[in-house]
């Protein structure tokens, strides 16, 4: 058997249930993994040889393994089975029952050959009392054990053990065959007090009272409040000594720790260290589960009133400014805090609001940065501004995690409302600074100011459907502004510049946004928000539309000869389109400026693609689909007819669709080589739709068309989804950005850390959340998964640390010696025990010293202090011959545990019989003694 | 009949206007070839029932239409897609040179990385074939698609492509399965015992 095989090998077990004399017990086999070729072999070769398990006795290449079953620990075997009370409560405590049990295992083990140790559990199972036997050709190994709360004094040291493993084995022999001994003492530390936990709980007084310093917004805490190491263990070996090269006795030791040839270490971690990150994170998760609605939380139904009256002093507003925008900098900003603060006041009386005024600014200052710049609001948003982050890999996770770019506002928000959930207010907080947030994105959108820290265009898909949301909202407030200003302009020289009214509603709805019932929803927003509906206009811009309507009814009639269109004065043309040239009259061929397609967020697309697939795969519902559809070819063919004055479909499919025109060499009268086109022949079928579409189309450039998004509607409509979102489904939205900004959290702190088990842990936590947050509803013993795996993580940082400062590996100054200090702070804290190289005369084993001799220090200055007045059981301890010999090594306090292995070979029980393993183990700890004999014997001729 | 079935898919089909994405859907689902399709208007949508390897899946594919201003309408159908069949046309080398356009829209629009993609070229009745067939399956390669020649009017490959598209799926791990049926994935980690104590088990000393 290999050094440290016990360590590193796999052990298995094997159990099933068996009834004896009306008692159920479970049967156990407990083996270590080997190759089984090499272990046949053996058994081969030879053949009357010892059992296995006695040789494994003497083995010394396996002493005091790290992690092992205690039987493995006591007599140092690979493979045993053991009989135990299948009940957990079930004792065999009956000396007779004992005795049954174990005269059955001795003839079990006769009958069938077995050479493998049997044990039987008796006592309670908490003392882990165990007797057995093996038995081999001839031989036997009774395995018997002493367990005691006291020590006898006697057994306090080797001499005194010496003398039990003697007697026991009862040798027949003089001079009795050397006795091998391993020792190995075991010192506790727990007093870290002269190494202070460098991590301070973050000041949650200060932070309350306004002062906002201590942690900035934006960024999440990290790290353990208390120590995340709350012990180390160092154990002293001698692993090969021999009787008489040592003195152990009552009055004299030889077994300096300092001395001992090994020395291996292993540190108890804190159970669950409260860590700054998890706690974070676990708590804005709580919020998940919270049922009350904003409204219920804040008092009731505020918000509508709120949003009345903001929309009343909006409206004044605008009057009084038009046409020039706003032109206060600091408006929106304050002016939220201002409202939400007297609303607050008139629904709670004189209680204070959940978020005191000083930390909400800074909340929004930090969320709208551009409420406080100089410059005039404008479309600058900060994905574009701020630089990109260095770590590409980290910056598309979003695109992973389904959150949102770490520089959006949707993240800040995560992050913000997370700080104030733990922070300040908690559930009440969060659902304040929402109201604030959504009452800004309203005054964002009624004041024409786009919202910062969003990526300009359609909605991402790959975010976050409330990051979608807001960037929807954005499409809305750059269409208005848009459309705004355009009015601006054409004032001057177009005086009816204003359609009021739903003249639009007579055109034909099949735009994507009009799938919905729009009547009902108009109703709606048309109840709330008459106020302002001023700005609610079909039409980008109409002359007269019953004109419009006249004319078109004509013309439709005359079925639009392009004759009469190309009198027509073009309108709407963007640019040229290469060389080619119209059909019939060869003037140049003009691309029209179009309407842009409707943005559309995600559980839109679903919706719409839900009403598309419903209407079947049949083929009047692919005809039905194709119309509803339609809407946008329509237009764009109305603005190319328009910027194209007498145009033919033809020329409008060499644009559109140039592969549906087919052109073709032809000769011809003359013998001339010349192009002829036609269009393809699927648009040349007869009434096909486009054909359809062509017929229907008017000339009319795209800024005077019916919109195809109506982003008042669209943005009313996102303003009430923001606005009915209670803190926990706002929580739910958001649980992505944050556990995307924990993992990056603790991605950066292991970088400065560089622990390797910790970098595969992240890439599986990111893996394993890239799974889970990419369905729509993930479950939350899913969700808790992940967050268990950051605390796991933050908590193995905060112990790399702990560590590291307790070694001083930064203070070490030679560049070898801090390598290999921190590859043993590593070793640490990824083996369950590790070898200190050099032992007490190592680099590593005179920091420990260090940690012992100065907690001795400590301990002995209190002792004195102590000393005044000591109590009864105090002056026993300093009165026993133990503690007195302890002190003139006081570098270290006494072990907490003295384990010994006495190993010998001798004939037993007659001189003349066989040699055999003998061996018996002792563990000495401040209230447990234990011995545990393997005594053989050759059974040949007895 | 939708009781047996392990999974519904997601198909998009994508290329260039006028390569024949319609007349393969049509190929497939109905098994007729209608020479005079009308050109499809923003996306149009189909389901069929396929077995493959004994495994039902319900496939809910939608066809898009290739013209360059329905492009801004379609990304939005990229979303939550498991499988993408890109076709070109072998007589129109325009429409294989394209292709790289196509991938591109793909990269930037679909939400999920591990998505299954499928390269066609269509037409190969036709004599005036331009794209050699090693040259679609080497630009196949390159960007890790798989790649069929089909003609949707005789029926060649047709069948092919969908079923090789859909085993794809079905053996790449996490992309179809639905949340209920994803219990067995879960990530192991060690739980650290404290040592000490009355552990019956493994344990150290202290």
């Amino acid at each position: 058997m290999g050094k440290g095989t016990f360590t590193s090998g796999t052990w298995e077990e094997k159990s099933d249930e068996i009834s004896f004399a009306d008692f159920k017990f479970s049967v156990t086999h407990h083996y270590l993994v080997q190759e089984s070729t090499d272990k046949e072999g053996k058994d081969e070769l030879l053949e009357d040889a010892i059992p296995q398990s006695m040789q494994d006795l003497l083995c010394m290449n396996n002493d005091f393994p790290p992690r092992a079953h205690c039987l493995v620990r006591w007599y140092g075997l690979r493979e045993f089975v053991v009989i135990a009370p299948a009940a957990h409560s079930d004792a065999v405590l009956s000396e007779s029952k004992c005795n049954l049990l174990l005269s059955s295992v001795s003839i079990a083990l006769g009958n069938t050959g077995c050479q493998v140790p049997l044990f039987v559990q008796i006592h309670h199972k908490w003392r882990r009392m165990y007797v057995g036997e093996c038995q081999g050709p001839g031989v036997r190994t009774d395995f018997e054990m002493v367990h005691l709360r006291k020590v006898p004094n006697q057994y306090t040291h080797l001499s005194g053990l010496l003398d039990i493993f003697k007697s026991k084995i009862g040798c027949p022999l003089t001079p009795l065959p050397p006795v091998s001994i391993a020792i190995r003492f075991t010192y506790v530390l727990q007093d870290w007090q002269q190494y202070f936990w460098p991590q301070q709980p973050p000041d949650i007084d200060a932070l309350v009272g306004g002062e906002v310093g201590g942690l900035e917004f934006g960024k999440l805490p990290f790290g353990a409040c208390e120590d995340p190491i709350s012990e180390l263990h160092l154990a002293t070996t001698w692993p090969h000594l021999t009787e008489g090269i040592i003195v152990d006795n009552d009055v004299y030791s030889d077994l300096d720790p300092i001395q001992a040839p090994h020395w291996s270490v292993r540190v108890r971690k804190a159970d669950n260290p409260q860590c700054l990150l998890g706690d974070f994170v676990t708590e804005f998760f709580k919020i998940c589960r919270r049922k009350e609605s904003t409204d219920e939380i804040l008092g009731r139904s505020t918000f509508e009133e709120e949003g009345r009256e903001i929309a009343d002093i909006t409206h004044a507003l605008s009057k009084l400014t038009e046409p020039a925008p706003v032109p206060i900098h600091k408006l929106s900003v304050s002016n939220m805090v201002h409202s939400a603060k007297k609303k607050i006041r008139k629904h709670r009386g004189i209680e204070e609001s959940p978020l005191n005024s000083d930390v909400l600014n800074t909340i929004l200052l930090f969320l709208f940065p551009d409420a406080a710049s100089e410059k005039p609001l404008d479309g600058t948003t900060s994905t574009d501004s701020n630089n990109p982050p260095s770590e590409i890999e980290d910056y598309t996770l979003y695109n992973q995690f389904k959150s949102a770019p770490s520089d959006s506002l949707t993240y800040k928000l995560a992050l913000c409302l997370c700080m104030i959930n733990f922070y300040h207010g908690g559930l009440k907080g969060v659902a304040h600074l929402w109201q604030e947030f959504v009452l800004e994105m309203r005054f964002r959108w009624e004041n024409n100011f786009l919202i910062p820290g969003l990526a300009s265009g359609p909605p991402d898909l790959r975010c976050c459907l409330l990051h979608q949301k807001l960037q929807m909202l954005n499409c809305c407030v750059e269409r208005k502004k848009a459309r705004d200003e355009g009015k601006k302009t054409s004032t001057s020289d177009n005086v009816i510049n204003t359609y009021p009214g739903d003249a639009g509603k007579a055109g034909n709805h099949l735009g994507p946004d009009n799938l919905k019932d729009t009547d009902k929803e108009k109703g709606e927003v048309g109840k709330s928000w008459d106020s302002w509906s001023d700005s609610e206009e079909e039409f980008f811009e109409c002359l007269s539309d019953t004109e419009e309507l006249k004319g078109n009814g004509q013309e439709s009639g005359k079925k639009g000869g392009p004759k009469e269109m190309a009198n027509l004065k073009p309108e709407g043309r963007l640019l040229q389109h290469g060389k080619l040239t119209l059909l019939h009259n060869g003037e140049p061929l003009y691309i029209p400026v179009t309407q842009e397609p409707a943005p559309m967020t995600e559980d839109l697309l679903e919706e719409q693609s839900e009403v598309l697939a419903k209407l079947g795969t049949s083929a009047e519902g692919a005809h039905l689909r194709a119309r509803m559809q339609s809407a946008c070819l329509l237009s764009d063919m109305e603005s190319f007819k328009a910027a194209n004055p007498g145009c033919f479909l033809e020329d409008f499919v060499r644009w559109y669709s140039p592969r549906d025109y087919i052109e073709e060499e032809v000769i011809d009268e003359k013998g001339n080589v010349v192009l002829r086109g036609e269009l393809s022949a699927r648009m040349k079928i007869p009434s096909n739709m486009w054909v359809e579409a062509w017929e229907t189309a008017k000339p009319i450039p795209a800024r005077r068309q019916r919109r195809l998004f109506d982003d008042t509607r669209e943005a009313e409509k996102v303003l009430h989804y923001l606005a009915i979102q209670k803190p926990a489904d706002l929580a739910r939205h958001l649980l992505p950005c944050v556990i995307h900004a924990a993992v990056l959290k603790i991605k950066e702190e292991e970088s400065l850390e560089n622990i390797s088990s910790v970098k595969k842990i992240i890439k599986q936590i990111i893996s394993h959340s890239s799974k889970v947050l990419h369905f729509p509803n993930p479950e939350d013993k899913k969700l808790e998964e992940i967050i268990h795996q950051i605390i796991n993580v933050e908590a193995t940082i905060a112990r790399a640390r702990s560590l590291k400062a307790k070694f001083g590996t930064e203070k070490c100054e030679q560049e070898e010696e801090k390598e290999d200090l921190e590859r043993f702070v590593s070793c640490l804290l990824e083996q369950p025990e590790v070898l200190v190289t050099g032992a007490g005369r190592g680099h590593a084993g005179r920091i420990i010293h260090k940690l012992f001799v100065n907690a001795q220090r400590l301990t002995e200055s209190s002792d004195e202090a102590a000393a005044m007045a000591p109590p009864e059981e105090e002056v026993k301890r300093m009165g026993s011959p133990e503690e007195r010999r302890q002190n003139s090594l006081s570098d270290f306090p006494p072990p907490a545990g003295r384990e010994l292995i006495l190993r010998t070979s001798v004939p037993r029980p007659a001189p003349y019989s066989k040699a055999l393993p003998q061996r018996m183990y002792s563990v000495l700890t401040k209230e447990d003694f234990r011995l545990a004999g393997a005594f053989s014997s050759d059974t040949s001729f007895f | 009949m939708d009781e047996d079935v392990l999974t519904t898919l997601k198909i998009l089909i994508i290329g260039e206007s006028g390569v024949g994405k319609s007349s393969l859907l049509l190929r497939f689902t109905d098994d007729t070839f209608d020479p005079e399709l009308a050109a499809t208007i923003g996306v149009d949508f189909k389901v069929k029932t396929i077995s493959v390897d004994g495994n039902k899946a319900k496939l809910a594919i939608w066809d898009t239409a290739g013209q360059e201003r329905f492009r801004t309408l379609t990304p939005s159908y990229y979303r939550g897609a498991q499988g993408v069949i890109l076709v070109y046309d072998v007589t129109r080398r325009d429409t294989f040179v394209k292709l790289d356009n196509w991938l591109n829209e793909l990269e930037t629009y679909c939400t999920r990385n591990d998505i299954v993609n499928m390269l066609v070229g269509n037409k190969i009745d036709k004599e005036n074939r331009e794209v050699d067939r090693n040259e679609g399956l080497k630009f196949a390669r390159k960007h890790s698609m798989l790649f069929i020649e089909a003609s949707a009017k005789t029926c060649d490959g047709v069948q092919c492509a969908f079923e090789e598209l859909v085993e794809k799926i079905i053996q790449t791990p996490g992309l179809w399965e639905s949340e209920n049926q994803n219990k067995g994935v879960k990530l192991s980690h060690r739980e650290e015992g404290h040592g000490g104590g009355a552990c019956g088990g493994y344990c150290s000393v202290l």
